[in-house]
Order: structure tokens, then sequence, then C-alpha cells
């Protein structure tokens, strides 16, 4: 089957069609939204990147001082409580901000190469309580501003931000000749250094050892977080003093100043296997499962000649004749899924407002108005919020959490999977049956499927579909086939 | 107080049949704001009477629901569907007997509180597509631009009373009752799980792609709870019954108009057993009305109504396809019960419309004029100028006899 550009790219390279929407057909048009991307606020962290820094050192610390008080026999369950709660609710609007920035932002393939490297660099919400909130503000300041950059640039952004340096323990590693190490309490922790050569740069099985793990971890003590400003601070008495060999480079603390990681990430960055890794993770993500090798090879050549630099490296991609053709070959994602299902019925910002407010008044981290409802209706109000707020789970975070793909919680530092044996199964096409037939009860009763067939796959729609989609036994059936068809749920 | 005061709900723009922009997105933001899945509709007013619709999603084969068995022609058209009170059939009348799959509605009739009107139809004639036939089913109307429901219609014709409260103006809510007369929208807490004729879409759906096709036959194989959808028929009878339960309970309170829909009866293919489990369902939905109204059963109408009849012959996949005339349900204790109201047109192939169809000898409008006249007393007038523009209704009515 041929598709047209347009189709073929707003399906392949975004996050599907859109009603009235502009349509990118070719590379360049692709390759300027993120130019536009990187320089755009995303609708989350909700108070924006300094707020946020504020809001979560506040709860940090306000914890902190708790647990000492604790400690001294004098707790206070309230102040626990309460932070809880507000982390939660943050969390839980910065979800949603982040399910609507994907269904309303124009730039299709900004936005995927968002969740493309927040994937690959993955840190979870689920770590710890701050965590919730430190996540939103890990993916807005370091990865969505670099990701058409220098790799190298996007390495170091990612790796040394207090996000990952909690998620993956570096806070708690001390080199064991550190001076800290010395008096014994703590040691080693290679949990970031391992993942740092296996998923971020080299990728498994490329041919590094056991002992440049432990040179990878070695090189990164002294790297932790300052919890007071949630900055990330190099402690030179947790520091291992080189020389370290790491991939047969001497790596050297040169008097405490903390460079060595820096130098560490900067050749990691531009490895012959990291440049294979990455881009055939590219490949495999945006065309098929199997990489085709000729793209790939583009690909390397281009980050070879330039350095890494990401846009040339995302252009030789999509200047390659195999980006234009056989489409179809991947399972859109939970996420990719229910976000272009969201665009097809053009769904604007109240929806999404009201669905979260029907959330928000309903929960138990609920607001004054959230109270006041509850105690001013009686039990057939607080029913109806209960059954809204239900309703509105369901339609949004609760699907993805159903599904298999919750905003911000990968099942590990690998991230989610990206192949057609996860995403598709019977339980998998289950769910994504019962998700349709709910928003199309709820959002397009009246609409004609056949009419919806065309805003949410274009071209892209087999006669057969078609024909079986205008035969719908009803039009909330018809409207619930054209979600659950192989053909939107394929990329 | 205005209690029916312009509150739109949902209107979807049409601008020649496409879609437009616009449209879509009134209609998007207005239905939105407050999603609700499997919703009953009820509109509030005064008086004991009551009325409540049913729409028979999918084309609901009227032959096989009450067969008649006494004509002549019809065991030959249906060899393989078509029933006998010798084989199971329940006999009603000597001519008309009924599906055994409903044999919860036989005491009903027995009693007088239920009725079957045969070969009726909407004005709809020729294309037999869902969308359209159930369009102009709720609209009561041919013209494509009218995009309010007939029920919506009837409640600017019925004398208000402020006592009405307020449930939800935001939610998703049906044609039938959509327009400018404020109604509520409430719905069960069940999600229904599908029907046999949409997983039977949904199989074609899928049989161009391999991969699909054999996860959605695990799918079924599992019967997976995990999402609803595949809950499998004791769920959906539950669920249809929650429905019901929903709507008797409201009716019984404050409300005197519901409406909901049962899906499940587009029977292309495997007519025999898809049919006995929406026939079931249909009779759950009318026992479980009676149970919840309770001494309100008295006053009640029931209408349950579908957008078209299904073919008079079998097709080659032991299922009908879709046809015109078809059957309409009244019950209640307020209806003119224990018959089988019809102008009969007979089966033979001279008497079906285009030698395939049975032809339609009377107007579901007029039967739901004829009910909204004796439940509300609505005029005459009223009734074919502003519910039903350009039927033709009087108190002579053949349904007002009984």
């Amino acid at each position: 089957m041929a598709l047209s550009d347009p189709t073929l790219a707003a399906i392949r390279f975004g996050y599907g069609l859109r009603p009235g929407s502009d349509m990118p057909s070719d590379p360049d048009a692709l390759l300027a939204q993120i130019r536009r991307g990187v320089v755009a606020k995303p609708r989350f962290p909700r108070e924006g990147i300094s707020g946020r820094r504020e809001a979560a050192t506040r709860i940090i610390s306000l914890r902190a001082a708790e647990a000492k008080a604790a400690k001294d026999g004098k707790p206070n369950e309230d102040i626990r409580k309460q932070t809880q709660r507000d982390a939660q609710r943050i969390y839980r609007q910065d979800a949603m901000a982040r399910l609507v920035q994907s269904v309303q932002s124009p730039l299709g393939f900004y936005e995927r190469l968002a969740t493309f490297w927040t994937d690959h660099f993955s840190t979870s919400a689920l770590k710890s309580l701050p965590m919730r909130m430190v996540v939103p503000l890990y993916e807005a300041e370091a990865i969505r501003p670099n990701l058409g950059g220098s790799f190298s640039k996007l390495l170091k952004a990612a790796v040394l931000h207090p996000a990952m340096l909690i998620y993956l323990d570096q806070t708690q590693s001390v080199g064991p000749d550190s001076v800290a190490g010395q008096k014994g309490r703590r040691g080693l922790n290679e949990n970031l250094g391992r993942e740092l050569l296996e998923l971020h740069t080299l990728g498994v099985g490329s041919g590094y050892s056991q002992g440049d793990v432990r040179a990878a971890a070695l090189i990164l003590t002294g790297l932790s977080v300052d919890n007071r400003g949630l900055d990330v601070i190099y402690r030179p008495r947790f520091a291992e003093e080189g020389p370290i060999s790491l991939l047969g480079r001497e790596y050297d603390d040169e008097e405490g100043s903390g460079q060595d990681h820096m130098l560490m990430l900067e050749d990691l960055a531009n490895n012959p296997a990291t440049i294979r890794h990455v881009c055939a993770k590219l490949v495999r993500h945006f065309i098929a499962d199997e990489p085709p090798q000729d793209v790939t090879d583009v690909m390397m050549a281009a980050w070879t000649k330039t350095g890494g630099d990401l846009t040339e490296v995302y252009r030789a991609m999509l200047t390659h004749p195999r980006a234009w053709s056989e489409p179809g070959r991947k399972i859109k994602q939970p996420f990719e899924f229910v976000v272009s299902g969201f665009r097809a019925l053009d769904l604007p910002d109240e929806s999404f407002a009201s669905m979260l407010k029907d959330i928000d008044d309903n929960a138990e981290d609920g607001g004054p108005v959230g109270k006041a409802i509850a105690l001013a209706g009686g039990e057939a109000a607080k029913e109806n919020a209960k059954r809204k707020a239900n309703r509105a789970k369901s339609l949004t975070l609760g699907a993805l959490q159903r599904m298999g793909q919750p905003i911000w919680q990968p099942p590990s530092p690998a991230g989610f999977a990206d192949t057609e044996e996860a995403w598709l199964s019977a339980s998998q096409l289950a769910e994504r049956i019962a998700w349709s037939r709910m928003v199309a009860r709820v959002f397009a009763q009246k609409l004609d499927p056949s009419d919806f067939l065309e805003m949410a796959l274009g071209d892209a729609a087999s006669a057969q579909t078609r024909k079986i989609i205008s035969q719908a036994p009803s039009r909330v059936h018809g409207i619930t086939m054209v979600l659950a068809s192989a053909e939107f749920n394929r990329r | 107080m205005d209690l029916f005061k312009g509150i739109s709900l949902g209107g979807i723009g049409q601008e020649g049949g496409r879609l437009s922009r616009r449209g879509f997105l009134a209609g998007a933001c207005c239905v939105a704001a407050s999603p609700v899945l499997t919703p009953v509709t009820f509109a509030a007013m005064p008086g004991d009477n009551r009325f409540v619709t049913i729409i028979l999603r999918g084309a609901m084969d009227g032959l096989d629901l009450v067969q008649p068995y006494g004509d002549p022609a019809y065991a030959a058209l249906r060899p393989k569907l078509g029933m006998t009170p010798d084989t199971g059939l329940l006999d009603l009348d000597g001519f008309y007997g009924l599906n055994p799959a409903a044999s919860a509605l036989l005491p009903l009739f027995q009693a007088g509180e239920l009725a079957f009107v045969h070969a009726v139809s909407t004005p709809y004639r020729d294309q037999r597509s869902h969308f359209d036939g159930q369009d102009i089913l709720e609209t009561g109307g041919m013209a494509k631009e009218q995009k309010t429901g007939w029920l919506n219609r009837t409640l600017a014709s019925i004398p208000r009373s402020d006592s009405r409260r307020a449930i939800d103006i935001n939610t998703s809510m049906e044609l039938i009752l959509t327009g400018p007369n404020s109604s509520d929208s409430w719905s069960s807490q069940s999600d229904l799980a599908l029907a046999d004729d949409e997983i039977a879409f949904l199989d074609r759906l899928y049989a161009g792609d391999p991969a699909f096709a054999k996860v959605m036959e695990e799918a079924k194989q599992t019967a997976l709870s995990a999402a609803g959808a595949f809950s499998g028929d004791e769920k959906r009878g539950a669920g249809i019954a929650d429905m019901a339960q929903l709507a008797g309970g409201m009716l019984r309170k404050d409300y005197r108009i519901a409406s909901f829909s049962i899906n499940g009866w587009d029977t292309h293919v495997g007519q025999r057993n898809q049919f006995a489990k929406a026939a079931g369902e249909l009779a759950t939905a009318i026992t479980t009305l009676k149970q919840a109204l309770g001494d309100a059963w008295k006053n009640t109408v029931v209408l349950a109504m579908t957008e078209f009849g299904r073919t008079a012959r079998e097709n080659g996949t032991n299922g009908t396809d879709h046809g015109t005339g078809g059957l309409a349900v009244l019950a209640g204790g307020a209806v003119p019960g224990g018959k089988v109201l019809s102008r009969w047109p007979g089966l033979a192939e001279d008497k079906l419309l285009d030698q395939r169809d049975l032809m339609p000898t009377g107007d579901i409008r007029e039967i739901a004029a004829a009910m909204l006249y004796k439940q509300f007393n609505i005029s005459p007038n009223t009734l074919t100028t502003k519910v039903f523009p350009g039927l033709s209704f009087d108190t002579s009515s053949v349904y007002l006899k009984g």
C-alpha cells in the first residue's frame, strides 16, 4: 500500500492526523519543527521550570525536617500526608499536561522525539515521592531543549540531571578509595555506570566488560544532588581518585576538579558502538522492529561526519526512501494510540481541563473546591462526582495505566518496550477496543463514522475498512472500529 | 422559571453531508465536559404518566422475534430460522408466535401489558444504511439537516412544572433526546460488553490483517474480563438490567420520559444464537423496567423500535440482511396489550417490497404519536406539525383503539 507523504509523515513521524492541522510532507518541514520545539515552553511542569524547583525543594525540605523530627521522637503525620498529597496532585496534573501537550502540539515529529529521548534516558516518577515532581522537570529542561543539537550535549544534560542521579542511585555511590569511602560506611554503586554503557551509549553486547562498568561507575563518583536547590553538585570527598581506565583511555580526576566524567561522556557520545546503537534504535522506533540496515548506515555516516549533530542524523533518516515507504510496520505504543485518538477527535483544551477537574474534584488530595462540593452535595452528588472522576480517569491516565504505559513510569531504566510483540496481544487489543468504545460514546455519538475515518486515517484506511465502517450497526460502533482498526493501531 | 430554555447538547454540524471542522469543534467541546458511558437519557415533567423509548440499534429482525408462522410463505423463506409451535415457538394468536428467547415477555402479553406492531417502518427507503436509518428514527423526519430528536421536540409540547432537578447537563446524549429542550443524561455504572454483531464486525475489520486477526481470536477465546468489552453474555445481560433498573428508578421518582438503546441486532451471520441473546436482553430490559417502576408501571408506555427490518429471506450465511418493514414493541400498563397489531401485508413474492423485504403497512412515527397523545395529551395538531412534521395522525388512529 502506498500512502501520500503527508499522511505517512503524520502517522509514522508524528502523533497522527488532526482535522484542520498543517501536515508536513517532507523532511525539511519535519526538521523545521525541531527548531521551533526546542525553544517552546512545554505545558509541564505546571509552575514552570523555576517554579517547579521551588515547589520541589520546599516539599523535599519539609519532608526532611519531618524525618529528622520523627527521629527525635516528634513525628508530624500531617506534614507527611500533606506533602504526599501535594506531590501526587502535581504529578497527576503534569501527566495530564504531557498528554495534552502531545495532543495539541502542531509539532508532531518534535513531540515524538521528546518522547523517544525521554524514554531512551528513562527516569521514573515512582522512584520516590520527590521524583513525582522532578521527572517532569527533567523532561522539560534536560531533554526537550537538547534533542536537536549534538548527542554529546543531550547525553550530558540527561545523565547529569538530578532526576537521573537520583533514579540510578548515583547520590548513594562512593568511591572505595575516596575520603568518605575509606571511612568504610558506604561504597560504590554501579547502577548509573552500568546503564550509561548498556542503555544510554554503547548498547548491550557491544563488547564492553564488567571492568568497564566498574570504571564508569568510579569515574562518576563525586556526582551528587544538593536537595536545597535541587542542584547537581560535586563532592570531592566521595570521588575516586584516578587514573581510572575505561575502554583504553585513562581518566584522571586532577586535583578534584571533577571534570573526568565530562570527558568520559564526550568520549562515549561518539564511540562507534554508541553511534550504531542509537541510530538503530531510532530506526527501530520510527520505521520497523527490524531496522533496515541501509537506513541505519546513512544515519551513522551523518553522525560521524557532523560529530553527532542529531538534526543531521534525523535528516539522514528522513531523506532515505525507506522512510516514506512500507507504512504500518510498527504497532503504536499505548501513549501514541491514545494521543492519536484524541487528535483524530480534534478534542479541544477545554475537554481535557474538564476531565482533569472531574478527577481533581473527587481526589483524596482534592483541593478546597472538591471538598466543598463533597460536603455540599450529599450522597447523590458525591456518587456523581465519583462516577465522573472514574470516567475521566478511564479515558486518560487510567487508560494508559491499563494499557501498560503510565506516563513517566517506565518499568525499568530500559524504558518501555517498542516491539509488536509487546503491544499486540489479546489483552492489549481488548483494552484498546474498550477505550475506543468509551471514547466513541463520550465524544463521538453523533459523528458520521465514515467522516471520522477520513479525519483519523485519510488515505491510510483500506478499501475494505472503509466499507466495513460504513456498514457498522451503529454510529458508536462505527467510531469504535475506526479507532480499534489495524490501520489506526499501526504506524 | 423556564426549565426548557436552550441548553444545546453536542449538535454536530454537517454541511452538505461533510463534517465541518467548526461544527465538529462545537460538538466536541459541549459533549466533552463530563464523560459517561451507556447513557440513559431522561426528561422530567408533571403528571403520572411515563414514556420510555428503547432504540434497538442494528436493525432488529421482526420476522424472527414475532414469527408469522401462519403465513403460507414463511417456512420457505426461513428454512433455518423459522419455527412453529411444534418446534418451540410460543404461540400468540394462532398466526404469530414469539421467539422463545424472549419467553419472559409472554406473561406480559398474556396479561395485556404488551403488544407487538408488525410490518412497520419509518419513511426511510432504499438505502438501508444503519446510520441514516437511525437518524431518521430518532429525528422523526426525512430531512438530513434535521438534527433534533423527536423526543426532545416532544418536551416543548408538554405543560411543564418546575419541580424538576437538573442532574447533569453536560454529558453525551443520544440523538432522539438532543435539541434545544433541556433534558438530563445519567449513566449506569456498568460498561456494556460488546454485542455479538459488534464482535462479528470486529472480526471482519481484522480479517485483512493476520496479526490483528490472531489476537482478536485470542481475546474472544479467553473472554477477557479485563476491559469489560469481552466480558461475555452474563455480564452484558447484567449491564442491560442495570440500565433498565436505573431508568425505572428515575421514572419512579421525578422523571417521566427516558430513553436508552440496546445493540446487537445486526445479524448477517449465524443469526439464531446472536438473535437469541439480543432478544433475551430486550426481554430483560422490559421486565426489569416493570419491576423497577413498581406501581408506576400501570401508567407507563414503553416503545421499543428499530431503524428498519431485515430481509424476508435468509441469506447464505444463516442470517438476514438489511430490509425495510420491521416490528415495534409496546409494553406497560397503559398499552393496548395482548395482541399483535398489524395490517399484515403477506409474505408471498408479489407482496414483498422489491421482492425482498416485508412491506411496511404502518409508520413507527404514528405509533409514537399515538402514545404521546395518550400519555401526555399532546394535540394531534402539535404532533403533526412540531413533533413529527408531515405525519398524518388523528384520534381515529388504529394505535389508539387497541
